[in-house]
């Protein structure tokens, strides 16, 4: 009789228990004001999209998590159609992939004022944009750039014009065959190499294969942790031939509308993040083999940004 | 059979593999001469896609043809009665680098062997042993126990059992095994170019980097044709040998 009694209550109990529950998750779904931060895959993105994960749910904000995807296209998509309310674009890439124009722009103003009034026709607000310029970048190791005297992608151009076959150079397959990519490296400051000499093959290998010494020029991207940690320097792009790819949170103009006060918090962040802190960001993730979470979190208390 | 069986089995001959080779050349020419863009037009050219499919063969025949030559006789080695206990420790140790990712394999002997072909090769190696030395053992343990006895009363010494009798029964199953280990081969070998080895993966990946469809289908189907016919030649080849 007891046992009996005993296992009537833990059963009641669980029902009631499950029913809060599930009460609970359906007024969570049913919230439309959720807003859904997304990233790309790769660090970087990782630490935006957690960055203001954190700081939005410490303002108060009811936010899901939708950092991860992989592919700048399906992000956009993602955007787009409202299953992300909203993530961080750089202004070259929406330009160039995106918006699918065809001439690079290399003033940081000009990038942005562009991509923020043609992307409000399509119900995107781009808002203040952050000082770091994630551009593509060539890379040496340091003790051979300071051999050489290779400081610059100048330098770069007249080292291997007068000594043909000599560097090998590894870039990636977009970059191989982008407008802003090494063909155009080449064009714009008058150097050309044998095709051996030009080794395709994944980013994700890049930076090792620098390190290894299997390559001596590597394209790489200016705020990854691994330049710092492997003595990698990047070149001097002294005529400016890299457009400029800074970080923008780019909202739908909707939730922007229902919750205005998103933009004076994201505004705070953007300012403070200039390519020296988002590499050591990303250094922490990629060389401390810390999580993106916890990086995040911390570098928005050091900012009192948050408790 | 008769004489016009062995003409239509001819013509079918030539014309399977031209209608493949004029698929590959059409949609080429189709690329080069009608780029969707600014963009396809400077990558994709005739020499470009020439080297990249030459590239890609030489991966194949490479890796392909090493397995073959590794494979073949390891697997009649470990069907000899002294060596049978070692079978499945050797088809243990191959079947693990069958089991970790192609894509690992790449990355973790670029360290090693360097960037570019060799590190290609030697992952499509270890990629094809395999399907070839399991159908090696499979085939020569598959011969009827009744026929090796008969020949053993005959006086027949092992290694004439071995040629005239196992590997003559054991063919059409290594073949299989050959032909399969090829196939897969060619497909994986696009992954080749994540280590600068270059090949038709060079067109899938840059193409699908930058969402153009034109390069991404260009090296799907050049690689799918080249798959297909080398399927075909080798069954052509197998029936020429059984003939003999």
């Amino acid at each position: 009789m007891i046992k009996k009694s005993k296992r009537v209550r833990s059963l009641v109990l669980t029902l009631v228990l499950l029913l809060i529950a599930v009460s609970l998750s359906a007024c969570g779904g049913k919230d439309d004001n959720t807003i859904k931060i997304g990233s790309k895959e790769f660090t970087e993105q990782l630490l935006l999209g957690k960055i203001t994960v954190i700081a939005l749910e410490d303002a108060g904000f009811q936010v899901e998590d939708k950092t991860g995807v992989a592919g700048s296209d399906k992000v956009r998509l993602a955007l787009e159609n409202g299953d992300f309310s909203m993530y961080w674009e750089y202004t070259g890439t929406a330009w160039l992939s995106q918006l699918q124009h065809d001439d690079p722009i290399t003033d940081p103003q000009e990038a942005y004022e562009k991509v923020r009034d043609e992307d409000a026709n399509n119900g995107l607000i781009w808002l203040q944009y952050a000082p770091l310029n994630n551009t593509y970048t060539l890379m040496m190791r340091r003790a051979d750039s300071e051999e050489l005297g290779i400081k610059t992608i100048s330098d770069l151009a007249e080292y291997i014009n007068s000594n043909p076959g000599e560097l090998r150079v590894a870039i990636d397959h977009e970059f191989s065959i982008r407008p802003d990519g090494y063909p155009g490296v080449q064009e714009h400051y008058g150097f050309s190499q044998g095709e051996d000499e030009i080794k395709i093959m994944d980013l994700g290998i890049m930076y090792k294969t620098l390190k290894e010494e299997q390559v001596d020029v590597a394209m790489g991207f200016a705020t990854d942790g691994r330049i710092p940690a492997y003595d990698l320097v990047n070149l001097e792009d002294d005529k400016a031939f890299f457009p400029v790819y800074n970080a923008a949170p780019v909202v739908r103009s909707e939730v922007l509308e229902n919750n205005p006060e998103i933009e004076d918090i994201l505004q705070k962040i953007a300012v403070l993040l200039d390519t020296e802190a988002m590499m050591k960001l990303n250094y922490e993730v990629d060389i401390n083999e810390r999580e993106p979470e916890e990086v995040a979190r911390e570098w928005l208390q050091s900012e009192e940004l948050i408790d | 059979m008769t004489r016009t069986d062995n003409k239509k089995i001819k013509i079918g001959a030539f014309l399977f593999p031209l209608i493949l080779l004029a698929l590959g050349i059409g949609y080429s020419f189709y690329v080069v001469n009608y780029p969707q863009d600014k963009i396809v037009s400077n990558y994709v050219t005739y020499s470009k896609i020439f080297k990249l499919l030459s590239q890609h063969i030489g991966l194949v025949m490479a890796s392909a043809g090493a397995a073959i030559v590794a494979s073949v006789p390891l697997g009649i080695f470990l069907t000899r009665p002294k060596f049978k206990r070692f079978t499945n420790v050797v088809v243990g140790i191959v079947n693990v680098g069958q089991t970790v990712p192609s894509l690992a394999i790449l990355a973790l002997f670029v360290s090693f062997l360097g960037v570019g072909f060799k590190s290609g090769v030697f992952a499509l190696w270890v990629y094809s042993l395999l399907p070839i030395l399991n159908n090696t053992l499979a085939g020569i343990l598959g011969v009827d126990k009744s026929i090796l006895e008969a020949a053993k009363g005959m006086g027949m010494t092992a290694t004439k059992i071995l040629t005239k009798i196992e590997l003559p029964i054991a063919y059409p199953v290594i073949m299989a095994g050959i032909r399969t280990a090829v196939t897969i081969n060619i497909g994986t070998a696009t992954l080749a170019a994540f280590i600068g080895a270059g090949g038709l993966g060079d067109l899938i990946i840059a193409g699908n980097n930058i969402n153009r469809w034109q390069i991404v289908i260009l090296g799907a189907v050049l690689s799918a044709l080249l798959a297909l016919l080398t399927d075909y030649l080798m069954s052509l080849f197998e029936d020429h040998l059984k003939n003999i």
